[in-house]
């Protein structure tokens, strides 16, 4: 189990998957230059991401603001007039600035130099899913994702410590209100049962002992950090998960991270996001074997599966159906585009079912096929046009004129993104030889072959167009775009 | 009125088949299958609301977070509600009152006027043996009706489909919203979902390309047909016989998708032309509820062959400042339903809709410091409809704490005896197949 990828077995197509998987795909030069990095090298250039500089600057916002925080706090006590009108332009404020982080992150992932450490960041996001709809404060949903972005391949009891400190954390799962005589259980048994453990690896007393542990940690809701009150913890005796003492919060989650279960549970974690769905019990067993030795240090870890050779099976590559950020992500740097503007863009992400920073609960995206219905598959097709023409299609026919005005203002200039510059994909003879241009955009594109038939398909669209321009190279890009095989990767 | 609609005549017999309507178990499976094809080759806009007419459809909703049902249907005069419920508890001079010791929250004025006209059961401590805790699991155990201990892969309206609708044209379950529900998972996946009829198409700029150029539409459902199989056009009727024909395992992603991708293609065309032809006639509240509903109703008014949608209701996890989250809710939820009955009985589908509340868990009796209950057990179903067996059934479970089991309500009727008889008496089809067991039905029609 686990056996190392051959140098020999190394070539395009590998070097694609890995960049795809461990990052969010590039484009055909990108890839070359992998391959030519032979495995090792290239695994290591991704994975050891600290050696590349990333001079990213935060949002302005980025920081407390305490005497915001107590004006707000104020406000309780003010007249219900100039309540109503602080809290509306507070909610402004808060709108403002989530659809500017969403852009600042999405922008890291497009065009950052650290592709894995975005790619893990969105792993954390997605397992720690917590959302700014109970959040609402963008500062704060911020400072979640640096401290995901900052452990994202660091050690799990660290990252575990961090999570529970972690200001939106403790408001999403409500420990910021847990009181010693009656402890909120919230977030007892999730970090249990959805972070670190799975379903039935604890028991229901586990959990309200554990919650009585994590009584004390509360937030300072001025200074926006956690805060210990030792007069709301109970010093109790507890017992979880076998061990019995007056615990602390910080003993309960050593005393999580210390079950083999533990290590299993977040490795077939890691191997489901970045390889396949259904990982073998042996290769499970394998992944936390490694994972525990390395001390519940997640870089040995990553090292090793984009190394595996099973990490490259037949199987495994093109066999993972794209989330929403990967499918808009990827799009952008396999078409060399710009990302369209942040509120269009989170628009979009939200429609294809992955609004980030407000995933649908605290289990995450269910991801796999699961991001695939007829609506978010017609919705990709629709949106595929939009990324490649810059403009969004209209839901009308032809006939409804009166629409035109509705129209406009949907592509009013500020909404509008970029076309495409074909002449980036296509070459000038590429363009004038029509027999060539399928080819090239399914190795842009998918590294990998539509069926003949579907071939046939977009060469009868061109053919049918005496001389294309690059409105035609466009909508057949568009056209490749809205396949099943374009929705895996 | 509560008869089983009997078939007379062929074309009923061809209209019932069609949408794997009452008794289409009863059918041999390839007599079904040809009179769907021939059905579905005939298809016209005269025959499609007119079929849709005769059969029953279920309205499933969900009230995702776990809903607290204590303070839902309340026990106004239980002295153990107000020990346990200082903060929370709803007095009996506010309550909607049912009888002496039940009331509705006050702001469910919309089951209320439901209630009072005959048009909703209350199904009481329902629930399920060795309940669990966790939103997920207990969401998975309700979706797809298996044993607490038993994780199964299908839901148990996926296994209706496979069961009692092989054949079906993909809009046979419709599902409003992103995202499917486990429930419909099945063997053979049918079922489309959607929030927003106008844009549910492959649209693109080019609709008014000249005539002799290929338009990027047709290339579209050229490029989105599975196998060869399919050539004889993909117009809505034609691939309703290929879908069922050509069947692989739900195994691999590209396979999933094909399929997904081919049931849009069908349905979009389908959807828009029923969307057209019907309106809302009730006055709706607003709000995402009301506007799924909304959405349902015009699907129903304009014949779609439909017999299941699933809309959802999200926010029911209280675990603090509970009364103002819960009050909204409860309001949406109520109004919305009420509204959406109005819409049927004008369009005159009342007595063919039935709508089935249903919760992960209901919540602990003992409320916390933070002025909200924790996950606990003890749910509550509501059925609305013309032909429910109105009032209250089961029986409210005891709060005595000698009588709770972990500081959670008993349940006393199993929530698979309230699908057994939805199942058996509006859906017309044996529930054992279904449910894995017979479970005795709970007769809420």
């Amino acid at each position: 189990m686990l056996s190392l990828l051959p140098a020999s077995k190394w070539n395009f197509t590998t070097a694609a998957h890995l960049l795809n998987r461990a990052g969010f795909g590039g484009t055909p030069h990108e890839i070359e230059r992998l391959a030519k990095l032979g495995p090792a090298r290239a695994v290591a250039s991704l994975v050891d991401y600290e050696q590349t500089p990333d001079p990213t600057p935060d949002p302005a916002w980025a920081k407390p603001d305490p005497e915001r925080m107590q004006k707000l706090a104020a406000l309780r006590q003010a007249k219900a007039e100039e309540r109503q009108q602080l809290f509306m332009e507070e909610r402004r404020l808060q709108r403002q600035r989530m659809s500017e982080l969403r852009g600042w992150w999405l922008d890291r992932m497009a065009k950052g130099p650290r592709p894995l450490q975005e790619k893990l960041t969105l792993f954390w996001h997605g397992h720690f899913a917590t959302s700014v709809q109970k959040v609402r404060d963008a500062y704060l949903m911020w400072l979640q994702n640096d401290t995901f972005r900052r452990l994202a391949s660091g050690n799990w009891t660290q990252m575990l410590i961090s999570v529970t400190k972690d200001p939106a954390m403790l408001i999403w799962l409500d420990q910021a209100q847990s009181r010693r005589q009656h402890p909120n259980e919230n977030y007892a048994r999730e970090v249990m049962e959805l972070f670190a453990l799975g379903e039935g690896h604890y028991s229901e007393k586990d959990v309200t002992e554990a919650a009585r542990a994590f009584t004390g940690l509360g937030l300072n809701r001025v200074l926006q950090t956690c805060e210990y009150r030792p007069r709301q913890h109970d010093d109790g005796i507890k017992s979880v998960l076998g061990r019995t003492a007056n615990l602390a919060w910080s003993d309960v989650l050593e005393q999580i991270v210390a079950q083999p279960q533990a290590a299993r549970f977040i490795s077939a974690k890691l191997w489901r996001f970045f390889a396949s769905e259904n990982p073998s019990e042996a290769l499970i067993a394998e992944l936390a074997a490694r994972f525990r030795q390395a001390g519940n240090d997640f870089k040995p870890l990553l090292r090793a599966i984009f190394l595996s050779e099973e990490f490259y099976d037949p199987a495994v590559v093109r066999a993972q159906v794209k989330s929403p950020v990967q499918w808009l992500v990827g799009s952008v740097r396999m078409l060399e585009c710009e990302l369209p503007p942040p509120m269009f863009a989170s628009r979009m992400l939200a429609n294809l079912g992955q609004d980030l920073f407000a995933p649908p609960n605290v289990k995450g995206w269910d991801g796999g096929t699961t991001w695939i219905t007829t609506n978010t598959l017609l919705a990709r097709y629709n949106q595929a046009e939009m990324l490649v023409t810059g403009e969004r299609p209209m839901p009308l026919a032809a006939d409804q004129r009166p629409f035109r005005a509705m129209a406009d203002r949907f592509n009013r200039p500020d909404r509008k993104g970029t076309p495409v510059d074909v002449a980036k994909l296509l070459s000038a003879a590429e363009r004038a030889g029509k027999a060539t241009v399928i080819p090239v955009l399914e190795k842009r594109l998918l590294q990998s072959s539509l069926k003949p038939k579907q071939k046939q398909t977009l060469r009868a669209y061109l053919d049918s167009r005496t001389a294309p321009n690059d409105t035609d190279f466009r909508e057949t890009i568009r056209l490749l775009m809205s396949t099943p095989e374009y929705q895996l990767t | 009125m509560k008869n089983e609609p009997s078939l007379k005549t062929r074309r009923e017999f061809l209209r019932a088949t069609t949408l794997c309507g009452a008794l289409s178990w009863t059918v041999p499976s390839f007599l079904a299958h040809t009179f769907s094809v021939l059905q579905a080759k005939a298809a016209d806009l005269a025959t499609q609301p007119v079929t849709g007419r005769d059969a029953n459809i279920l309205v499933i909703l969900q009230m995702a977070g776990g809903n607290d049902a204590l303070n839902t249907v309340v026990p106004f005069a239980s002295d153990h509600y107000l020990k346990a419920r200082p903060r929370l508890a709803l007095s009996a001079k506010s309550v909607l009152k049912l009888n002496d010791q039940l009331g509705f929250h006050p702001s469910l004025s919309g089951f209320k006027s439901l209630y009072d006209s005959g048009q909703l059961a209350v199904i009481q401590g329902v629930g399920y043996p060795n309940p669990n805790r966790s939103h997920f699991r207990s969401t998975e155990i309700w979706q797809t009706a298996s044993d607490a201990n038993r994780i199964e892969r299908y839901g148990w309206l996926g296994r209706y489909f496979d069961n009692a609708c092989a054949g079906c044209d993909p809009t046979v379950a419709v599902n409003i919203g992103r995202q499917m529900p486990q429930a419909f998972a099945a063997r053979k996946p049918v079922g489309v979902s959607l929030d927003n009829p106008q844009r549910y198409r492959f649209m693109s700029h080019e609709e008014l390309a000249a005539d002799e150029m290929e338009t990027s539409k047709a290339a579209y459902r050229k490029l989105n047909k599975p196998s060869p199989s399919f050539d004889d056009g993909l117009d809505a009727g034609g691939s309703i016989e290929a879908v069922a024909g050509a069947s692989p395992p739900s195994g691999a992603p590209l396979d999933y998708l094909e399929r997904v991708a081919l049931d849009a293609q069908v349905s979009s065309d389908t959807i828009r032309r029923v969307t057209s032809k019907a309106g809302n006639q009730a006055e709706y509240p607003v709000g995402q509820l009301a506007n799924s509903l909304k959405l349902v109703a015009r699907l129903i008014g304009g014949g779609l062959p439909t017999r299941v949608f699933y809309v959802s209701q999200g926010g029911y996890d209280t675990h603090t400042n509970q009364s103002g989250a819960q009050e909204r809710l409860l309001r949406e939820l109520g109004d919305s339903v009420k509204a959406f009955m109005e819409d049927m009985k004008v369009q005159g589908n009342l007595g063919r809709v039935l709508v089935m509340t249903f919760s992960e868990f209901g919540r602990r009796v003992q409320e916390n410091a933070s002025g909200g209950t924790d996950h606990g057990s003890g749910g509550l179903m509501f059925v609305a409809g013309d032909r429910v067996r109105a009032g209250l059934l089961g029986s409210y479970p005891s709060l005595a704490p000698a009588d709770l089991l972990n500081g959670d309500l008993r349940f006393n009727t199993d929530f698979r005896c309230v699908y057994a008889g939805v199942l058996e008496s509006w859906l017309k089809t044996p529930s054992a197949p279904i449910l894995g067991r017979q479970f005795p039905p709970l007769l809420c029609v």
